[in-house]
């Protein structure tokens, strides 16, 4: 029987475990990535924890994980039990429409947003302040950076978290929502005691595949602010790709990635014992 | 047909095969990745570079592969497997130096005598090309630093080319009075914008002498030449001469402000020629070029030299021989005269004497005049270093925010060259800093 396993077993060591593995190795050396690498055991760590740059990006991957945690997660769930007082031919055009960000890729998305609505000279921004509505690029300012970038991506996020837990919440049993509407429940009574309780591990799953997106996030700061201004949107993703690729340092970039790889870790774990302890 | 008509025919056939075979057999590949190139450009090097080439040397093939922003992500691990393209086109001089340290890269100074690049290319790119006294990498093209502005709008409103720190400083806030952005810039696209800069204050204000001295370690970058520079750019955006909308714009659209009279001057490099053709004429504004002016006791203008991209051959290559021919044609004459016909400000080779060079008469003459001065100034010794060609990779990597820092006011200038200066000791003793040729 084991041998059925082997062939996706093998797959996954040479793709995920190996890989894996020189990573974790690689935190422990000085590689520039072209010549012999030389074992440096924490000195990686060490610069890290020296590295004002480090824990600004840590401090914003806990600040982006905050958001994500909360603003996104509240909008899917309001809209998608909205969904559930739709018909349901209504209700699947709304699904469509809140789902269409998440299929736009990340670069043209990042690129609308920095081009046709940001921008003071050829975005919307730029327009109302025409109009006498000035308004600042947030992408500009040290202080509003990563939130401008946040907002992008709760954009193009939070419709997929409603498709996702309307899809859960009609996994409601019917009989607990008759039961409730002819207690006379209100909607937010409703929400609260027979929905949300419902749908109680969906909404914990997302919550901890939340914690590791935000952690691994990467592509819409790369794109928007490189980390800028003055390290200010600067994240863990984007701190190790610099090291790797531009200050060819990729030991102290595999360090970052193992850090980033721990919280991950961490919210795993956790997901981990809650299952436990509901299984029980 | 008969049988042995048949027979006769197969048999011509066969032959043909064998001789189609043979003769394919016969042309070397010779492989090349380049960077972004937009889609006429590809087109003109396929006509101007890849079609006469392979046309003047018929057992040669060469062949362009575009790889557009990732190239250096893919070279760099195409390198280390040892199956990277002939012609290794890196993004300058620092990398240049990783490569030949980990044997990577093929020594050129035999070809360099054999076909005649010492006597061709300026010395300086000669002596930045070597690493422990071999050369490995030449320049496809050298840039420099300095002031476009807006002849038309300059002439409008009675205003003179700054030939000072001080002129250039009082012709600033008459234009910041008048609405406009002194210096036309933006970061949006392109984050290391801010090292344009560093690069020109450091070489205009501290000098390149001291420049010299600090990159080979004879002065640390903490020296005060270096602290009244920095202060001097952190004086400048304070005083917003860069505009409220650096950190919004991208480079091109700040270098379209020049041309439709929206700022005054843009301190910047020569690939900005390459927006001229698309900016200056539909506003009917002239543009003009001069050198960024110095502070008193450094002589002026000093052009900072930047490299953006390098030729080496890989010590992996199969086919050097033809790598090394492809090298020679593109510091040929009549390649300059060509490619810059078509595309001004990516492909200003080396070339010592540029009086035999045709550009074509539909290019701003300023270009060409640009570039003359410019080869007879470095040719003069007249020259500067820009931070991205001549910093080690992370010490330049740390510039271009550390000085956001400054501006933003998170930072000091102390504490901002106490910093630039650590990581530089850290790379130098690492070896990473590319050769400085005797000044």
């Amino acid at each position: 029987m084991w041998l059925y396993l082997a062939p996706t077993l093998v797959i996954n060591v040479v793709i995920i475990l190996i890989p894996a593995l020189l990573t974790i190795g690689l935190a422990f050396f000085q590689w520039d990535g072209l010549s012999a690498p030389v074992f440096v055991g924490l000195g990686n760590f060490v610069s890290l924890w020296n590295d004002s740059v480090f824990w600004t990006a840590l401090e914003n991957n806990l600040i982006w994980t905050a958001i994500f945690l909360t603003i996104p997660i509240a909008m899917g769930l309001l809209a998608a039990s909205m969904l559930l007082i739709v018909p349901r031919r209504g209700s699947t055009i709304f699904q469509v429409v809140y789902f269409l960000p998440v299929i736009i890729a990340t670069a043209i998305t990042a690129r609308v947003w920095q081009g046709m609505i940001y921008s003071p000279v050829t975005g919307i921004f730029g327009w109302l302040g025409k109009l006498g509505l000035p308004l600042t690029n947030p992408l500009s300012q040290t202080s509003t950076a990563l939130f401008g970038i946040a907002t992008v991506d709760l954009w193009h996020w939070w419709g997929f978290l409603c498709v996702i837990f309307f899809a859960a919440l009609r996994q409601v049993p019917q009989e607990q929502i008759e039961a409730a509407r002819i207690e006379g429940a209100s909607f937010w009574q409703m929400m609260r005691y027979v929905l949300l309780p419902g749908i109680r591990s969906t909404i914990v799953l997302m919550m901890v595949m939340t914690v590791i997106w935000s952690f691994l996030v990467f592509d819409f700061v790369y794109i928007l602010t490189q980390g800028g201004p003055a390290f200010s949107s600067e994240v863990l993703s984007t701190l190790a790709y610099r090291k790797a690729f531009y200050d060819l340092n990729v030991g102290q970039a595999a360090a970052t990635a193992l850090v980033i790889s721990l919280f991950g870790l961490v919210a795993t774990y956790f997901y981990i014992r809650i299952q436990q302890r509901e299984g029980v | 047909m008969g049988f042995r008509a048949k027979i006769t025919l197969a048999g011509a056939a066969l032959v043909a095969l064998g001789v189609a075979a043979a003769q394919a057999e016969d042309k070397k590949p010779i492989s090349w990745w380049y960077e972004t190139a937009a889609p006429e450009n590809q087109e003109a090097l396929q006509k101007l570079l890849v079609e006469p080439f392979n046309a003047a040397h018929p057992n040669e093939e060469l062949s362009i592969d575009f790889r557009g922003a990732e190239l250096d992500k893919q070279l760099r691990i195409a390198m280390l497997s040892g199956s990277g393209p002939d012609i290794v086109y890196t993004a300058g001089p620092s990398y240049v130096a990783a490569m030949a340290q980990a044997g990577q890269l093929l020594p050129l100074d035999d070809y360099a005598a054999k076909l005649g690049w010492n006597e061709r290319i300026l010395p300086v790119f000669i002596e930045l090309g070597k690493y422990n006294g071999k050369l490995y990498a030449l320049p496809k093209t050298y840039e420099t630093l300095g002031l476009f502005y807006n002849k038309t709008l300059f002439d409008k409103n009675g205003w003179k080319a700054p030939t000072t720190i001080a002129e250039m400083e009082k012709l600033a806030d008459e234009m910041k009075a008048k609405g406009m952005v002194p210096f036309a810039a933006g970061n949006a696209d392109w984050r290391p914008t801010n090292e344009h800069y560093v690069s020109i204050v450091l070489n205009s204000i501290a000098g390149p002498d001291n420049v010299y001295k600090a990159l080979k370690g004879e002065i640390p970058w903490t020296a005060e030449p270096f602290v009244k520079a920095i202060d001097k750019l952190n004086e400048w955006w304070q005083k917003g001469y860069f505009g409220p909308n650096y950190f919004s714009l991208t480079g091109e659209q700040a270098f379209a402000q020049i041309a439709t009279g929206q700022a005054g001057m843009a301190p910047t490099g020569t690939w900005n020629f390459q927006n001229v053709p698309r900016y200056f004429p539909q506003n009917n504004a002239e543009p003009a070029f001069i050198g960024f002016p110095s502070a008193e006791g450094v002589p002026s203008p000093i052009y900072a030299l930047g490299i953006g991209s390098t030729f080496s051959i890989a010590n992996s290559s199969e086919n050097p021989e033809g790598a090394a021919e492809v090298i020679d044609y593109v510091f040929s004459d009549k390649f300059y005269g060509d490619i810059n016909t078509v595309w001004q400000g990516e492909w200003n080779t080396p070339l010592k004497d540029l009086s035999k060079v045709k550009i074509g008469a539909e290019v701003l003459p300023l270009y060409g005049e640009t570039m003359k001065s410019l080869a007879d100034a470095v040719g003069k010794n007249q020259y500067g270093y820009t931070t991205w060609t001549f910093l080690p990779p992370a010490t330049d990597t740390y510039l271009v925010s550390g000085m956001e820092e400054v501006w933003l006011g998170k930072i000091t200038t102390a504490q901002f060259l106490e910093k630039l200066n650590a990581a530089f000791l850290e790379e130098k003793a690492a070896g990473k800093v590319p050769a400085i040729p005797a000044r």
